[in-house]
């Protein structure tokens, strides 16, 4: 299907419901502010949903459905990685320490960054087929 | 008789109080009345203002024309708030500190138009890298992530970013920014985000604020186009434009003012003696590896290009169309870091901000090194010279020097970029090899894996001669790394680094995955094989070019899933 009308003008939705979001926000202490934020959000979740309506019109991609758990794990082991190295800052009041939480933390970002989500990904990768 | 002298006497008595209470007030009052005079200016320094203003040139003086520049910009300049008077020392004053925040304003407004001419230098790297019949479909992807990223910031971005920022006063205090959403954890205040200057209204209508907002745009702005050119020639543009909208309002921010507008990165030094706190001079982390980042949790999900990789997991070179285009552009980036990097002391004038021309060497020699790195390891590698990587060794060195280059000397920029160099090259051939991620233009390594380099190696490199003021971050004294003696700086550094792969990529990666719940960031086989340009943008890149065919090993493949 490639472009078209319709993608546009969803798209023009989003940013003219966004706006009025972000206006809802700045009035917020005001009546109108959260009138102005519940029309925004509705206006941002009925964009998404008209392009969600026309996605399949897009026609067939060169990618096979890969497995959506273990790319949730990727991510959660990620963002593992973070509360760990946060912890770790009050963990311990010592460089040394921290230091070395701070690597664990990195570590275990890693791992699920270029070990799982990768593997997750390539798992039924159409180029293997 | 007695009362008239009882009156006489209470009379004189009255006198004497009233006069003896005058005394002891004036004799109170005194040394105030003196204080005016003392604090007053000497006569002398209203005396030598008279005397310019006497030897000044006149009107018919300049009449005449001033073709040695001694006449133009004297006393004659200074504005007197009462002509009557005379220039005095309170007008002096008062220009000298107009003068202060004009230089830091012109300062930081020309470095942030060389920034915004970056784009051009990216839409012409990652264009030329990509084939002809993508070409249109690239430039426009960078061309209008300009517009997509300045009007999400400007609704909300900013404000997420800067909204807590008051207090710089290179531009005048910025005091409108005056609202940073805390939490408390342990008995410490962090921040989160920032909550005033939502479409640059209410009191952030301030000309300091106006200068901050144009000036960190064009840095938001510029991570928003690395991912463009990491998922170029199979990404929707719808897609495109949904996540760099997202990008632009949520994503970039957030990590922004936790590193720049007083957000709890900065805090470390101050709340957890971590140094001066995770610093980031000119945005390796917050711009480079955010961008780098969130192009690797998008590539990962847009997957790799029709023919790219076989059956066996091997690779297929896919030749960009332009050598011009890549290396000039190369150039204008380069070019454009001169904004990038000295502007980031967002003035030039004052808190030690004469470093810039450190800054701007250590931007130079990083590059120079960088390409030096790639070029000959490709060079011994190889046999052969690259332009690709050579170029890409060149914005390794710069991205690599952004974060550092406002505390390091010029030889720690030397190693920074030669180091860049040469990482990007294995950086490129890991991403590429081992996790089967395709990268059209090395985008990843480039700004991912670099920016993190440059990160860190403020906590290895800083030799704690910078002095902005005397403090950074809140911490007083000069950043320090760990090679100068200081190696809480480098733990504050890694925290930085956890942040940027623990909390960016899970969020980019979560933020993008409902994108292609929602919209699907692929396009679809037909029109990945006809090119994006005309499926997509509705006309090719070069209409006039007869188009030569695939090379067999893309063509079999492009077959093979057209029949699929």
């Amino acid at each position: 299907m490639a472009a078209n009308k319709s993608q546009g003008s969803y798209y023009t939705l989003f940013l003219a419901a966004a706006t009025v979001l972000c206006a809802g926000i700045f009035f917020w202490s005001g009546g109108l502010g959260k009138l102005l934020f519940v029309v925004g959000l509705v206006g941002v979740a009925g964009s998404l949903f008209g392009m969600l309506s026309i996605k399949s019109l897009e026609g067939k991609s060169a990618l096979k459905p890969s497995p959506l758990a273990m790319k949730l794990i990727g991510a959660a082991a990620s963002a593992l990685g973070w509360v760990i190295t946060l912890f770790g800052m009050h963990l311990t009041p010592s460089v040394g320490g921290r230091l070395v939480l701070a690597l664990v933390g990195i570590g275990v970002s890693l791992f699920g960054i270029l070990v799982v989500l990768p593997a997750a990904f390539n798992k039924n990768a159409i180029w293997k087929s | 008789m007695k009362l008239k002298e009882l009156r006489i006497l209470s009379l004189v008595l009255c006198v004497l109080a009233i006069g003896l209470a005058m005394g002891v007030a004036a004799y109170a009052q005194a040394p105030a009345a003196a204080a005016p005079a003392a604090a007053a200016p000497p006569p002398a320094a209203d005396a030598q203002l008279t005397a310019a203003a006497a030897k000044a040139p006149t009107t018919a003086d300049l009449a005449k024309g001033d073709p040695g520049g001694t006449l133009t910009g004297t006393i004659n300049d200074v504005p007197a708030a009462d002509s009557t008077k005379g220039v005095t020392l309170p007008d002096v004053a008062n220009q000298v500190g107009q003068n202060k925040i004009a230089a830091n304003f012109i300062w930081t407004l020309v470095t942030g138009y060389l920034v915004m001419f970056m784009q051009a230098g990216f839409a012409m790297v990652e264009s030329g890298l990509t084939r002809v019949k993508n070409a249109n479909h690239t430039y426009m992807m960078n061309f209008f992530v300009y517009t997509v990223g300045l009007f999400s910031y400007w609704i909300i971005g900013f404000a997420i970013q800067q909204g807590g920022s008051a207090g710089n006063g290179n531009l005048g205090g910025l005091n409108s920014l005056s609202v940073e959403h805390t939490t408390t954890i342990l008995g410490k205040t962090w921040g989160l985000f920032g909550g005033t200057g939502f479409f640059l209204s209410g009191h952030t209508y301030d000309v300091g604020v106006m200068v901050l907002f144009l000036f960190e745009m064009v840095f938001m702005d510029t991570a928003l186009t690395i991912v463009t050119g990491a998922c170029a020639e199979r990404w929707k543009f719808l897609a495109f434009a949904l996540s760099s909208s997202f990008m632009g309002a949520l994503t970039y921010p957030l990590y922004a003012n936790w590193a720049w507008g007083g957000g709890w990165l900065s805090q470390l030094g101050a709340n957890n003696q971590l140094g001066h706190g995770y610093c980031d001079f000119a945005g390796s982390g917050v711009v480079h590896a955010v961008g780098g980042i969130t192009a690797l949790a998008v590539c990962l999900i847009v997957g790799p290009r029709i023919g790219k990789f076989n059956r066996d997991g091997s690779s297929n070179p896919i030749i960009g169309h332009d050598v011009s285009a890549v290396l000039i552009g190369c150039f204008i980036l380069a070019f454009g870091w001169f904004g990038f990097n000295p502007g980031s002391t967002l003035g030039a004038s004052a808190a030690g901000n004469l470093r810039i021309g450190t800054i701007a060497v250590d931007t130079m020699l990083a590059g120079c090194t960088g390409t030096f790195g790639a070029l000959l390891y490709m060079w011994i590698k190889n046999g052969k010279v690259d332009y690709s990587m050579s170029g890409n060794g060149l914005l390794a060195g710069l991205v690599a020097i952004t974060a550092p280059s406002g505390f390091v000397n010029t030889v720690g920029a030397c190693i920074i970029g030669l180091v860049a160099g040469v990482l990007v090259c294995l950086s490129c051939a890991f991403f590429e090899n081992v996790l089967k991620v395709d990268d059209p233009v090395g985008a990843i390594s480039v700004h991912g894996t670099n920016g993190l380099w440059g990160v860190l190696s403020v906590g290895l490199f800083a030799d704690g001669t910078s002095n902005y003021g005397g403090s950074w971050n809140g911490v007083a004294g000069s950043v320090t790394g760990l090679f100068y003696g200081d190696a809480s700086q480098l733990v504050a550094q890694l925290v930085g680094i956890s942040t940027l792969i623990g909390f960016v990529f899970t969020f980019s990666f979560l933020l993008n995955l409902a994108i292609e719940f929602f919209v699907g960031h692929r396009v679809s086989v037909e029109t990945e094989i006809a090119g994006l340009d005309l499926p997509e943008m509705g006309q090719l890149g070069y209409p006039e070019f007869v188009l030569k065919p695939e090379p067999d090993v893309l063509l079999q493949a492009e077959k093979q899933y057209a029949v699929a």
